[in-house]
């Protein structure tokens, strides 16, 4: 299975489902109803790992219902790292987009510097802090993919938009004129959450010379990264989400002896 | 700060309220009647996203499908029987209200869904609120004929 078509049928899907729910949902059909906030399918509830911990600092009370949903979520970053950011946010999937429109109209971005570990998990640190402080859910006002799907089912149940909408702009202008993929890469509190939840088996994007797993040096996999990360180096994570592009990209060896894998 | 808002059944007290709810939107997606709304920026940016009742627009029939999708548990999941809701309290204004003009008029009595508990007639047919039995659902300021609605919910959450 090309690995590539995979992630964008993927990708697709979600967005797909964003809006198709609220859809159903207004016809009556609600065996699968909620945002990328929480969401359950029939009597499965899946909640994003981040807003049900920021809900336990505003409330300073463990729910037993909310706490059992972050449950799936975190296993599945545990086992295959931060794939919700690759293949499935829809506000990674505008991010690329933007990416690729900058790219072609030629607009002039530089990718971010610095240790991306520390700053975006020093803004993660500021967001937790102060949801605990002001005892408002922040990390909701936050979260770029739960915004996309909630906005999404208010457009399609009241006709209008909400204000919150404005962040889904800024990420765009930002990483349009600014920074590439600044959002994602540096800022954004939920794929930082979720980059927490990772062991030494934890899927990952391995670069390995050994036996016959010949590097050409040519740097197509760099290159294709949609985070600007270059896998052959170390310390791609927890910024890597994944998404599997460098080793779709890595196309001069032989597929059963290309340098650049997914191993756990 | 945010003005006093009516939220769905079984919602906590408003500061507790504004806490928990992680504004996922399912009980907005879960009502049949389409009666929850999600708060704008012009609510407050404390409360932005979170499910409002209009009840003058849709009140809540209290259908009770709301409580038990909550994540959060910002509505009370368990809250089953709809007349332990109390979402707020209905005020009738005697100032305004037809049936207190000497006008006939007992719409509000007619429809609220605690039938002659909730909203009673008094020896001289005006409508009166029994605070112990409204669960200020907002069906009477909703049905109200006057433009401006005689009968209205003093939203407050008491579950």
């Amino acid at each position: 299975m090309n690995l590539a078509r995979l992630r964008k049928g993927t990708q697709v899907l979600t967005i797909v489902l964003v809006l198709l729910v609220p859809l159903l949902n207004k016809k009556g059909i609600t065996v699968v109803m909620g945002s990328l906030y929480s969401f359950a399918i029939g009597p499965l509830w899946i909640t994003d790992p981040l807003i049900g911990f920021q809900t336990v600092l505003t409330t300073m009370t463990a729910d037993r219902t909310l706490l059992l949903s972050m449950v799936l979520p975190v296993v599945l970053a545990l086992v295959l790292g931060r794939v919700f950011c690759g293949w499935a946010c829809p506000q990674n999937t505008l991010s690329e987009f933007v990416d690729f429109a900058a790219t072609k109209f030629g607009i002039e971005r530089p990718w971010g510097k610095g240790t991306t570990a520390t700053m975006r998990y020093s803004v993660l640190v500021v967001i937790l802090i102060l949801t605990l402080l002001l005892k408002v859910p922040l990390a909701s006002l936050l979260s770029a993919p739960g915004i996309i799907s909630v906005q999404t089912a208010k457009l399609i149940y009241e006709g209008t938009v909400g204000l919150e909408l404005g962040l889904i702009a800024l990420i765009v202008l930002f990483e349009l004129f600014l920074v590439r993929r600044g959002w994602c890469n540096y800022i954004c509190p939920v794929g930082s959450f979720l980059g927490i939840f990772r062991f030494t088996r934890t899927l990952k994007v391995v670069f390995s010379e050994e036996g016959d797993h010949v590097c050409g040096k040519c740097l197509a996999c760099a290159d294709a990264c949609n985070l600007g990360l270059n896998p052959m180096e170390a310390g791609i994570y927890p910024q890597c989400h994944n998404c599997g592009a460098c080793i779709s990209a890595c196309e001069k060896m032989k597929a059963d002896k290309k340098p650049l894998v997914f191993k756990f | 700060m945010s003005r006093n808002l009516l939220r769905p059944p079984g919602a906590l007290p408003e500061k507790e309220f504004i806490a928990t709810c992680i504004r996922c939107g399912k009980c907005t997606q879960t009502c049949p009647y389409g009666s929850i709304r999600m708060a704008s920026l012009l609510d407050g940016i404390a409360v932005m996203g979170t499910p409002v009742i209009q009840a003058r627009k849709t009140p809540c029939y209290l259908c009770m499908k709301c409580p038990p999708v909550c994540p959060s548990g910002a509505l009370t999941r368990g809250l089953r029987e709809k007349e332990k809701v109390r979402m707020g309290l209905a005020e009738v204004s005697r100032k305004t209200c037809l049936a207190w003009q000497d006008t006939l008029c007992r719409s509000c009595y007619d429809d609220c869904p605690f039938i002659g508990e909730a909203i009673i007639m008094n020896n001289d047919l005006r409508p009166e609120v029994d605070e112990k039995k409204c669960v200020g659902c907002g069906i009477c300021e909703n049905i109200c004929p006057l433009d401006e609605p005689a009968i209205t919910i003093k939203p407050g959450s008491k579950t």
